[in-house]
């Protein structure tokens, strides 16, 4: 490994200077004055010609520096948020922040580290979470390598749509996060993107902990607690995406994870869960306007378990559509600041000790002040089968970093 | 029962889904990334606008892009190619 590194630096110099000298010899005997103390082989070089080849073996001497473990580059990304939840019928009626820091090391030209804090003040508490800890490290062209805790890669809003200034209403939708499936995973993957033709295809595999069957009967039982960072059920779940993208604006992808989810010593109970997704973006001259179209859907299939209330079929279902529209080529650029936005979402789970059905309609507008920052405001038509409808105002300010 | 509608919903899932699919590919009318000279604007355009609005070169220096647009490689799944291609104008737009 020590040996690879100078290996790496020197090569590309001798592979300079030997291309640069060949291409030399025709002009070089016109000055001689600029002759190099070593007779050269087939003549000598300009002033100019020396220059540049300095020049360039600088620059590669630039590049091979670079590639050395320890000359690391940093960014401070991430994003801030603030807002108000007003619900009808008792619901939330709140102010809170976010803050997401998130720090990213180049530590060498395949090496880098994302650590994503998140600290979120709702009501009266303040959370602090490591949202992401992760190292990758790019094997080749088309396989990275990548440990720690990453967001979920078979979620594909949750990997990359859930962000205060990606995501385009004040709110996540139900299902895909903080519900069906996990934020993140702790354990390791592959990643990585393959052309073919005029096409691409992405993938992603993992294996991780598994989330822990919830049985307590008083705490919802049947569904899955996703923090479950000590495992000591000593369970793994393995998955992955796969997606497709006919144009690089629009990706199609499949996503599963399975799994026993059984508390230790019990039977296995089996999880298997499975997500579609379609996201995309289209800069039209006809439509006059950007279209924003995403929408994934879940199915979350659970063994049968033995909590001690009657048996049910622990199957949830649930995902989101929305569209949204910036009208940025009416000629107006004050108008192209605005944006309309629709979006349906669903959590069906009547089946089970849960027992409710949740639909909502919700639209928005918002206001882009810059690419990253975005003021939203939204109103929200709730209908919950056995439980409260809870319509809703939702105002929020985002802004990236 | 529950399977059966499962598999219902998967099927039309999957229906609307290639429908929706097509229709896009032939609206957008964009040639992907097969162009045999592709040059490194539009490839910004078109990947880096999928996910979220994109942010122009000149907010952020090489440093900034280095590692910022390894994040994206990761995260974003890009191909080799598109990465040296969109690395290479944003170096050179900043
Ligand atoms: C697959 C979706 C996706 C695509 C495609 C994508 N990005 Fe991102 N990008 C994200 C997400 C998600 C974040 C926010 C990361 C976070 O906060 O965890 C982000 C963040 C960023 C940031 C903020 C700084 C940072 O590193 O977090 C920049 C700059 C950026 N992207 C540039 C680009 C460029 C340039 C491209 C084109 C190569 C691109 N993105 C393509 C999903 C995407």
């Amino acid at each position: 490994m020590n040996m690879k590194v100078p290996l790496a630096a020197i090569v590309p110099v001798c592979l300079t200077l030997c291309g640069a000298q060949g291409g030399l010899p025709a002009r070089a005997a016109d000055s001689p004055e600029t002759a190099m103390s070593a007779p050269p082989p087939t003549g000598f070089v300009t002033r100019a010609e020396f220059d540049e080849l300095r020049a360039e073996v600088d620059a590669t001497k630039a590049t091979a520096r670079a590639t050395l473990p320890g000359t690391s580059e940093f960014n401070l990304a991430g994003y801030g948020s603030a807002g108000l939840v007003y619900q009808e019928n008792e619901g939330d009626r709140l102010f809170y922040a976010t803050f997401n820091p998130l720090f990213l090391w180049k530590l060498s030209d395949r090496l880098l580290f994302e650590g994503e804090l998140e600290f979120e003040l709702e009501g009266d508490e303040t959370d602090t979470a490591l949202e992401q800890a992760h190292l990758a490290y790019l094997l080749d062209d088309y396989v990275t390598a990548d440990a720690g805790k990453f967001l979920n890669p078979m979620d594909a809003f949750v990997e990359r749509f859930h962000m205060a200034w990606v995501n385009h209403l004040p709110d996540k939708p139900l299902a895909v996060y903080d519900g069906l499936l996990p934020e993140s995973i702790v354990g390791a993957q592959l990643r990585g993107g393959v052309p073919v033709g005029p096409a691409q295809v992405t993938y992603a595999v993992f294996a991780g902990n598994a989330p822990a069957l919830v049985t307590d009967t008083n705490a919802d039982p049947g569904t899955l607690s996703f923090d479950n960072f000590s495992n000591p059920d000593g369970h793994f779940v393995y998955g992955g995406h796969i997606g497709f993208l006919p144009v690089p604006a629009l990706e199609v992808g499949y996503g599963l994870m399975a799994g026993n989810v059984a508390p230790s010593g019990g039977d296995d109970v089996s999880a298997l869960m499975q997500s579609v997704d379609f996201n995309g973006v289209l800069d039209s001259t006809v439509l006059s306007g950007m279209v924003r179209l995403n929408a994934q859907w879940v199915w979350s299939r659970l063994g049968t378990f033995n909590y001690g209330v009657d048996a049910f079929d622990n199957n949830r279902d649930g995902g989101y559509a929305q569209i949204a529209y910036r009208p940025t080529k009416w000629g107006i650029p004050a108008l192209g600041k605005f944006e309309p936005v629709y979006r349906y979402d669903v959590l069906e789970q009547k089946d089970t000790p849960t027992g409710t059905n949740e639909r909502r309609n919700t639209v928005g507008l918002n206001y882009w002040l810059t690419a990253m920052t975005v003021v939203k405001a939204a109103y929200q038509l709730d209908s919950t089968d056995g439980g409260v409808d809870h319509n809703a105002v939702l105002v929020q300010f985002a802004t990236g970093f | 029962m529950q399977i059966k509608n499962v598999l219902i919903q998967s099927s039309l899932a999957a229906v609307v889904v290639a429908l929706v699919g097509v229709g896009y590919a032939s609206m957008a009318g964009t040639p992907g990334t097969a162009d045999a000279n592709p040059d490194g604007e539009k490839i910004w355009a078109q990947t880096c606008n999928r996910c979220h609005n994109v942010r122009s070169p000149n907010t952020y220096t090489d440093a900034q892009w280095d590692v910022a647009l390894m994040h994206m490689r990761v995260r974003a799944n890009l191909t080799a190619e598109q990465y040296r291609l969109i690395l290479d104008y944003l170096k050179t737009h900043n």
